[in-house]
């Protein structure tokens, strides 16, 4: 784990069209495995949604280290009726590479409007987890945000996701939503409540 | 054929080739109300043009692009688009109201002048072609990347001249393919074999053949029909369109249950 931290917040005061969240201060290690925890509705996805831009910081700070490439997970994704994409189709979307994971390829074929909603689950964390297609990041921090990562996920794929997600390589850091338990646990990940670092001034 | 009518068939052939993939693009963007209001403030620039005795086309381009630049600023999917539309409309009944030449260039817009496209229509068509196929491999990643959204994806976002060209060229298409087929038909032929063909097709690339696929039989089709009746091509083609759409959706629910 590097001593500088991937993402650091100072008195940060997240929110969408107002501040909702804060101020928040921490600061998370390049290669941890953070698992932020707290009651629905505290603002563990908005503080996901604030590191991709798809919120905002009203005041305060909240920075990632120079370069880094952020790829998130939502909590749920929607899919239209029809949508003629496939898998591959996906992955050519995220811009990242097929893993060899047997499952993961037995899906690439199918349109995505057809998978389950495990195996879609399932395709979106494996695409999100996988390296740039081009290899020309090479070297720049990768953050990986996961905002409930086992929403759908069925008996039948949750194995391949715990499977995915610990082989992420040692370099990548790893922040995740989840109110499962067990899936924490088998991770082993860090537990970090929200609320520890709220109303924290520097 | 007759010579007199080869120039119009290749221009017809040809846009309905690039409305299909265009419509594609749309379809996958959820933008098919834009192609309403897109489609009738081309016609309304064309009315225009001819109150004004001014060219068509750069008048008809000049309204599209506005109404896209207000549609791109304000993000309202249905209810801006709609009401877009319907200013439109009146734009062109009030001014084939009051005005002679734009009462018969309104008709000409609804109904479709395909039969007497010229050269200037077929090297205007021939330069949309060209640039489709110069333009794709951008298309394809602008169009891909709007997919993603809620997910993020660590790989950089199409750069901005990327999404800028998308739009630039999705207007020029339509105004253009309105301006040849009449704006019922262009928008039958974007709208309906994209949609037709997003239910046959296993993933992007079928997509786009299955719609450029319906879209070229419907106008082969429509073509043949409507010249031996003594049928105005526009509203042929629309039902040709419709039918083929209907039954591509028909076949996928039949071979999925099979």
């Amino acid at each position: 784990m590097s001593d500088s931290p991937v993402i650091e917040a100072r008195a940060a005061r997240p929110g969408f069209d107002r501040p909702v969240l804060g101020p928040l201060s921490l600061a998370v290690p390049g290669g941890a495995r953070w698992a932020i925890t707290g009651p629905n509705g505290s603002g563990k996805s908005l503080l996901l949604k604030c590191l991709t831009g798809q919120a905002r910081v009203h005041g305060g700070r909240l920075t990632t280290a120079p370069g880094t490439r952020i790829s998130l997970l939502a909590q749920d994704h929607p899919r239209p009726h029809p949508w003629p994409l496939s898998g591959h189709d996906w992955f050519r979307a995220m811009g990242t590479r097929v893993p060899e994971h047997p499952r993961i390829r037995a899906l690439l074929r199918r349109r995505l409007d057809h998978l389950s909603g495990g195996q879609w689950q399932l395709l979106r964390l494996a695409s999100v987890l996988a390296p740039a297609e081009t290899g020309a990041d090479t070297g720049r921090p990768h953050l990986v945000l996961l905002d409930e990562p086992a929403n759908h996920l069925d008996a039948e794929v949750r194995a391949d996701a715990i499977e995915l997600i610990t082989a992420l390589p040692a370099s990548t850091t790893l922040v995740m939503t989840s109110h499962d338990d067990e899936l924490l646990g088998t991770l082993g990940v860090e537990r970090h409540p929200l609320q520890d670092y709220l109303d924290a001034h520097d | 054929m007759t010579d007199l009518l080869l120039t119009p068939f290749v221009a017809g052939f040809l846009i309905t080739l690039v409305l299909a993939l265009a419509g594609s693009g749309l379809f996958l963007r959820g933008s098919v109300w834009q192609a309403l209001a897109l489609g009738q403030w081309a016609a309304a620039g064309g009315v225009l043009a001819s109150v004004l005795h001014w060219p068509v086309l750069p008048v008809a381009l000049a309204l599209g692009a506005g109404v896209m630049a207000l549609l791109q600023r304000v993000r309202d999917a249905e209810r801006l688009p709609l009401a877009l539309f319907l200013g439109g409309l009146a734009a062109v009944t009030l001014l084939a109201a009051n005005f002679s030449q734009a009462s018969l260039a309104a008709a000409a817009w609804a109904e479709g002048q395909l039969y007497f496209a010229g050269p200037n229509e077929l090297i205007a068509v021939l330069v949309a072609a060209v640039a489709s196929a110069v333009l794709w491999p951008w298309l394809r990643r602008v169009w891909l990347h709007a997919q993603l959204a809620p997910d993020v994806s660590a790989a950089p976002a199409p750069p901005a001249i990327a999404r800028w060209l998308e739009t630039a060229w999705l207007v020029a298409v339509i105004v253009l393919g309105s301006m040849v087929l009449g704006m019922p038909a262009a928008l039958a032929t974007l709208l309906l074999p994209a949609w037709g063909a997003a239910f046959l097709a296993r993933g992007l690339t079928g997509a786009l053949l299955w719609s450029q696929g319906l879209a070229i039989a419907g106008f082969l089709v429509a073509w043949t029909i409507s010249l031996p009746l003594d049928q105005p091509f526009a509203p042929v083609l629309v039902v040709v369109l419709l039918l083929l759409a209907l039954l591509a959706r028909a076949g996928a629910a039949l071979r999925r249950a099979a």
